[in-house]
């Protein structure tokens, strides 16, 4: 009796260990893909990775950024890259975002490639120049009910090179019942010439992950990663007449654009036109007045839609797109910086195109 | 000349006279759940011929080879699901390997196959009708190519159900049991013509 | 009732702190696919079809970006505000496409109500059918939805 239990006991043991066994062999054999080598644009980077990871994840460990905004689960197809080798066939999750001229020069997302061989890759060069910052938060101020001003002191590396208008991504950490790493991206409010600080205004939204991190636990001390800059919206070197159209989110890059005019002092006529329903809904009033004094050729005009009596409204009244019709003179000269959702900048395109603006000179940051 | 035919004559009646699902009801859940998409149903019935036609076979070798001379027999349900799981899990980190594009259409199919009655339904089938070796291996994979049969034709049935009127209450499962039902019925009409043991 | 594989991952997306901090389902403990055929019901009743209301969601959302972030009085007796914000969102169903964070609000002037509804939202309801579940933060009624902004009758294919 007592034997057969420990026959059958061993037996089963045995079985067991013989499958792990076997488990084990297979992992360290099928399942591992070793060193791989990756080479990025004919060489001007290399290094050598654990196979078996996302060529996204890879990169990105090596401080090569490529942006996604949807953490690699294939749904934004911002993360294309050209795998020039290595890359194995196409998967069905990565069809419906390459085209046949995509397919034709090798374009794969790297999100759902993953590295089991050396693979050589190629990048626009832009990215290149994406770095990842540390910065500790040096003040925290609110500009309305629902903004906040951040401004975060760079720490490692100290300085960043980026251009009026561009933007970064802020790192949120695990924290409440977020337990990943997410990126939201930012429009960088400070001028160019600041170069060890970045200032954000971040606008809370019910519900939003990273606004409600920054709105509820950030304190001033606390250290945040960010990367970039991104982004190509920034001022064209002319002499052109400027329209500058955004209201809320939109307010950081041209308030960035500005402050950069007023450091070079540029002589161009520029006019930036805010829309909002009341007073409350305003910010940064005493800034923009004294950016008016400051810079040249500058005007900013506010207009209410709906100013209450207490406000004692003495400005523009009516919907932004009247108040640029009425104000604008030389439209037909003039460049037009937009910043806002695709469709409101379509509308916006609309309204200048009536009034004159060329639509090769109108610029935009879709969000 | 009856060992010779008996393997095929096994591989026909696993298909159709006793299908190891409309017969022996077993490997329902998925079966219920995935047949309502064609192409997953497709997708989940190959995976399961594959691990069937193997695992049945590598269940008698370790039954004929490892329980039986120590006496272990009762042992079998605990052993023939571990030698499962295993296998399900070689397959899964081989394909992952050497076919990515497959990999991830099977997706979280590979695993739950582990899971699914039918397998160890038919290595215990093996057990109890006695088969041999060639005869086990001919019993899986016919048992999984009748498994395939029965969910790609419940897909296409529930895909022509999505534009008919079901009573209410009947939705779903209800009249996805009843349709099982008929389609048991009407390979009963096979019975009789081969046997499996 | 069981719901595939499939919908099992798209339930676990909708999680809180997965895509939003509140996730899409609140306290709901149904599974997606009764919450969807629970809401598909309710739709049937008012004899239209999701389709419907998502084409005047989007109706509201495009007539609305002309005000660029202020209310703009539409035609009959509507009122309507799309702000937006810098980002995009992937969503739980997968699929490629991201959607930006399109907020339209809607004033009925006529009813005295008004609804706040995303770009998410339409995308939820024209292509899925999907309100999200009880006692989210951002759940819309297809009621509310039907009521405010006066859907019109539709029949399903």
């Amino acid at each position: 009796m007592f034997t057969t239990l420990l026959i059958s006991i061993a037996i089963i043991n045995l079985i067991s260990v013989f499958l792990a066994l076997i488990m084990v062999i297979a992992d360290a054999t099928i399942g591992n893909y070793g060193v791989c080598s990756i080479t990025v644009n004919a060489g001007a980077r290399e290094f050598e990775v654990l196979g078996g990871q996302t060529l996204l994840r890879a990169l990105n460990q090596e401080g090569i950024f490529i942006p996604s905004a949807c953490g690699g689960r294939g749904s934004c197809g911002l993360c294309k890259v050209k795998v020039l080798e290595g890359g194995g066939e196409y998967l069905p999750t990565e069809l419906p975002f390459i085209d046949d001229e995509e397919r034709k020069q090798l374009v794969r997302l790297s999100c759902q490639v993953k590295v089991k061989t050396n693979v050589a890759v190629e990048i626009p060069e832009e990215l290149f120049s994406v770095k990842e910052f540390t910065t500790t938060v040096e003040k925290i101020r609110d500009l309305t009910h629902d903004i906040k001003e951040v401004t975060l002191r760079l720490e490692d590396p100290n300085e960043i090179s980026i251009k009026a208008g561009q933007y970064i991504q802020f790192v949120v950490p695990e924290y409440g019942d977020i337990d990943e790493e997410v990126y939201r991206a930012y429009s960088v409010a400070s001028p160019p010439g600041d170069a060890s600080h970045v200032e954000l205004e971040i606008r809370l939204v019910p519900g939003g992950i990273c606004t409600s991190y920054v709105h509820e636990h950030l304190k001033e001390g606390d250290e945040v990663t960010i990367n970039g800059p991104y982004g190509d919206f920034f001022l064209r070197e002319t002499d052109a007449p400027i329209i500058f159209i955004a209201g809320g989110s939109g307010m950081a890059p041209i308030k960035s654009i500005l402050l950069d005019m007023q450091k070079q002092q540029n002589p161009r006529k520029a006019m930036y036109f805010f829309g909002a329903r009341s007073k409350r809904d305003l910010f940064l009033l005493d800034e923009m007045k004294a950016l008016e004094e400051s810079i040249p050729n500058f005007t900013f005009v506010p207009a209410l839609s709906e100013p209450l009596a207490e406000d004692n409204w003495g400005g523009e009244v009516g919907l932004i797109t009247e108040v640029v019709g009425r104000m604008v003179e030389e439209a037909s000269s003039s460049e037009a910086y937009l910043c806002g959702s695709p469709g409101m900048i379509d509308a916006c395109i609309e309204v200048l195109g009536k009034l004159g603006v060329a639509e090769d000179r109108i610029f935009y940051d879709k969000f | 000349m009856a060992n010779f035919m008996l393997p095929f004559s096994i591989f026909f009646a696993s298909i159709f006279t006793s299908n190891i699902l409309l017969t022996n009801y077993l490997g329902m859940c998925s079966f219920l759940s995935v047949s309502k998409e064609l192409k997953t149903s497709l997708g989940l019935g190959a995976a399961v011929v594959f691990v069937m036609a193997t695992t049945t076979p590598l269940n008698w070798a370790v039954y004929q080879w490892l329980l039986i001379p120590f006496g272990l027999e009762y042992l079998r349900f605990i052993v023939f699901i571990i030698v499962i799981a295993a296998f399900v899990q070689l397959t899964e980190m081989a394909l992952e390997r050497y076919s990515e594009g497959l990999y991830q259409s099977l997706g979280i199919f590979l695993p739950l196959i582990t899971v699914n009655c039918a397998i160890l339904g038919a290595s215990l089938f093996m057990v109890i009708r006695e088969y041999s070796l060639i005869t086990s291996f001919f019993f899986g994979f016919g048992s999984g190519l009748g498994w395939m049969l029965a969910i790609v034709a419940m897909a296409g049935i529930r895909t022509k159900l999505k534009t008919a009127k079901v009573p209410p209450g009947l939705e779903g499962p209800g009249i996805t049991l009843v349709i099982a039902g008929f389609m048991a019925m009407a390979f009963m009409g096979f019975s009789g013509m081969i046997a499996v043991s | 009732m069981k719901q595939t594989p499939e919908y099992d991952k798209i339930q676990a997306q909708m999680q809180k702190g997965i895509i939003t901090l509140e996730g899409f389902l609140g306290d709901d403990s149904r599974k997606l696919v009764d919450i969807i055929a629970a809401d598909t019901l309710t739709v049937r009743k008012h004899h239209t079809t999701h389709k419907a209301i998502a084409e005047r969601m989007i109706h509201f959302r495009d007539l609305g970006e002309r005000g660029l972030g202020q209310f703009i009085t539409l035609d009959e007796h509507f009122e309507a505000k799309v702000e937006s914000i810098r980002g995009l969102l992937p969503s739980p169903f997968g699929g490629p496409g991201m959607y930006a964070k399109v907020n339209t609000t809607v004033v009925n002037k006529t009813l005295g109500r008004q609804i706040t509804y995303t770009d998410l939202h339409i995308h939820f309801i024209g292509d899925h059918g999907f309100y999200e579940g009880k006692g989210a933060p951002f759940r819309l009624e297809p009621e509310d939805l039907i009521e405010i902004l006066e859907v019109g009758p539709d029949e399903e294919e």
